[in-house]
């Protein structure tokens, strides 16, 4: 039997030359892509935006000139505040409204206008005095964001386990470890990646076309999107387990199904629960958004407000999903840090 | 009755793992395959529960050919123990040892976690014999140390009262003493049941002390076959070659067999 004996070094160590961190061509791409972000942040307007910026941060702390984007931001700001807390509506409107009955935190309270209007007859300016009665609920607008939010969280969750139900069959079949058909896993990585390919947003607008306005097509795109996201984070970390523990079952003739619930379920799970996480404080932040072309949620209350200058409701709707985003983001550092 | 009937075992790339391999394991022995690193242990035992395809030759159970068709039915009466224990880390001993029961089980209860009362009883009987308590039950198998994961290991090859129990170095990755142990444990559960072993190893004096018989593979071939005391340094330098015998002190330890 011949023995491999380790070859005697050729030259003294002294001459050794030591692996160098990085040669010329590590040198050569990095100025290309400083040359790639110059040429590109130009063409995207990031040196005008590093002046805008500039300006405007001069403006705010007093040391002068004008600027477009803080009194842009200023007028925003003012609008949005005060924060609509209170709901009115105009009693006559109300049927069987029982003046003596009045909803909690509920009082009337009388409006008086009034409107200079040119008479005709005596070309007299009069003023005209008009009383109405409002009906005034307290804190009743951020009982209606309130209850939109709790729809936005519902479809938010809804999504998350549509994109749950579906992702995860698709991605056990789509990790080459588990099923060992190449066209299987292509077909499955396929369909992933067109489900991934369609942003909410888009997606949105045409299930509004087909199921209407409402909470059905918001929960449907949220879902579509996510799948895509679940099912190549589950298959990746599929594909990634410890071989071993698999190859065990399956020397005992344990089938693919079992094998997953047994050797890789508990070998992915951490991972799965953070994902999951992650794509359902996404879905939270997203159902606000698809809300704006009509898919339900605190979304659709933000256009339609936002729409009829009511920029006080914009407002409140504004702090509460940062309210909402917060305390999710929160909640999701307790879950993990339990779970993880 | 294991039987091998010139299993050959040739790689795509040409390398030939095993040639010409003939021999049987009558039922309830202990037998230990011995030879260097590469030299086709692991091809062979693979083999065994079709873990590896035989490129030509035959591997019966019982009379029964391992092919395809008769592969499902084998492999659960095959228990495998592996070099790196190959068991779940995150999850527990009971969920691991019973795991061994999988092939036999229902899958929809299975997928929630539930198994039948025989098969929890049994889990808990094995657990016992390969020295772990109830306390272990519950423990993620990363809490324990390597001797005692072996031994979850043991107690999952032995779940389905399988005929044949194939060890893949199962000591490999322990201590002297806890190798011992272990393979006294091996030993002791395969004699109780009267189930055929075939266990390859790297140490000659654990080879010596437990195996009713040994067989020894060199670059894929039979070299030797025999019961332990007919080791003699002459085989041994016969299965790893000269150099290994001038350049260590013998691994024999003096009156190894115990």
């Amino acid at each position: 039997m011949s023995f491999s004996v380790v070859e005697p070094a050729r030259q003294p160590v002294a001459e050794w030359q030591f692996p160098k961190p990085f040669g010329w061509r590590a040198v050569l791409i990095a100025a290309l892509a400083f040359l790639l972000l110059i040429v590109t942040g130009h063409r995207v307007e990031m040196d005008r935006a590093a002046i805008l910026t500039g300006q405007a941060v001069a403006a705010a702390t007093g040391m002068g000139g004008q600027s477009q984007v803080a009194t842009g931001l200023s007028s925003i700001a003012t609008k949005l505040f005060p924060l609509q807390i209170d709901e009115r509506m105009d009693a006559s409107r109300i049927q069987n409204l029982d003046l003596n009955r009045l909803p909690f935190l509920a009082h009337i309270e009388t409006e008086t206008t009034r409107t200079q209007t040119l008479n005709p007859q005596t070309f007299k300016l009069d003023t005209v005095v008009q009383r109405k009665q409002v009906l005034v609920q307290r804190f009743g607008y951020v009982f209606t964001v309130l209850w939109k939010l709790v729809e936005t969280i519902e479809i938010a969750l809804w999504g998350t386990v549509l994109a749950i139900l579906v992702g995860l069959p698709l991605a056990f079949l789509s990790a080459r470890n588990l099923i060992a058909n190449r066209w299987i896993n292509l077909a499955c990585r396929t369909v992933v990646s067109l489900f991934r390919a369609v942003p909410e947003l888009i997606s949105a607008l045409f299930l509004v076309l087909a199921y209407g306005f409402g909470p059905i097509a918001g929960v449907l795109a949220l879902a579509i999107h996510s799948t895509g996201f679940l099912g190549k984070f589950y298959a990746e970390d599929i594909e990634n387990t410890d071989p071993k523990a698999q190859e065990a079952l399956e020397a005992i003739g344990t089938n693919k199904l079992k094998v997953f619930r047994f050797a890789i379920l508990p070998q992915v799970m951490p991972q799965y629960i953070a994902y999951t996480l992650y794509i359902l404080d996404r879905n939270v932040r997203m159902a606000t958004v698809i809300g704006l072309v009509g898919a339900g949620g605190i979304g659709q209350e933000l256009k339609g407000r936002y729409d009829l200058f009511n920029y006080g409701h914009v407002g409140t709707i504004l702090v509460a999903i940062f309210i909402l985003v917060l305390g999710l983001d929160q909640i999701a550092v307790r879950l993990r840090r339990a779970y993880l | 009755m294991l039987t091998l009937e010139a299993v050959e075992k040739r790689y795509p790339d040409g390398t030939v793992a095993l040639a010409n391999v003939t021999f049987k394991v009558p039922k309830g022995q202990l037998c230990v395959i011995l030879g260097p690193s590469g030299a086709g242990k692991s091809t062979l035992l693979r083999c065994v529960n079709g873990l590896a395809q035989p490129s030509a030759g035959l591997v019966r159970i019982d009379g029964v050919p391992v092919d395809r068709l008769s592969l499902r039915n084998i492999r659960s009466s095959v228990g495998m123990i592996h070099q790196s224990f190959n068991l779940v880390a995150r999850s527990s001993v009971a969920t691991n040892v019973i795991a061994g029961a999988l092939p036999r089980v229902a899958a929809l209860p299975a997928l929630f976690g539930i198994f039948p009362k025989i098969y929890k009883r049994k889990a808990c009987e094995l657990i016992g014999q390969v020295g772990l308590s109830e306390l272990h039950l519950k423990k993620r198998v990363s809490e324990l140390s390597g001797g005692q994961q072996q031994r979850v290991g043991i107690a999952r090859a032995f779940m389905l009262d399988p005929r044949i129990v194939l060890a893949d170095e199962p000591v490999a990755s322990l201590d002297p003493q806890t190798s011992a142990d272990i393979l006294a444990l091996l030993a002791r559960e395969a004699r109780m049941r009267g189930t055929t072993v075939l266990c390859s190893l790297h140490q000659i004096e654990l080879a010596t002390a437990f195996a009713d018989r040994i067989v020894a593979v060199r670059a894929g071939r039979l070299v030797f076959d025999g019961p332990p005391q007919a080791l003699t340094p002459e085989a041994i330098e016969s299965i790893y070659g000269s150099g290994n015998i001038t350049r260590f002190p013998s691994p024999l330890p003096s009156g190894a067999r115990s």
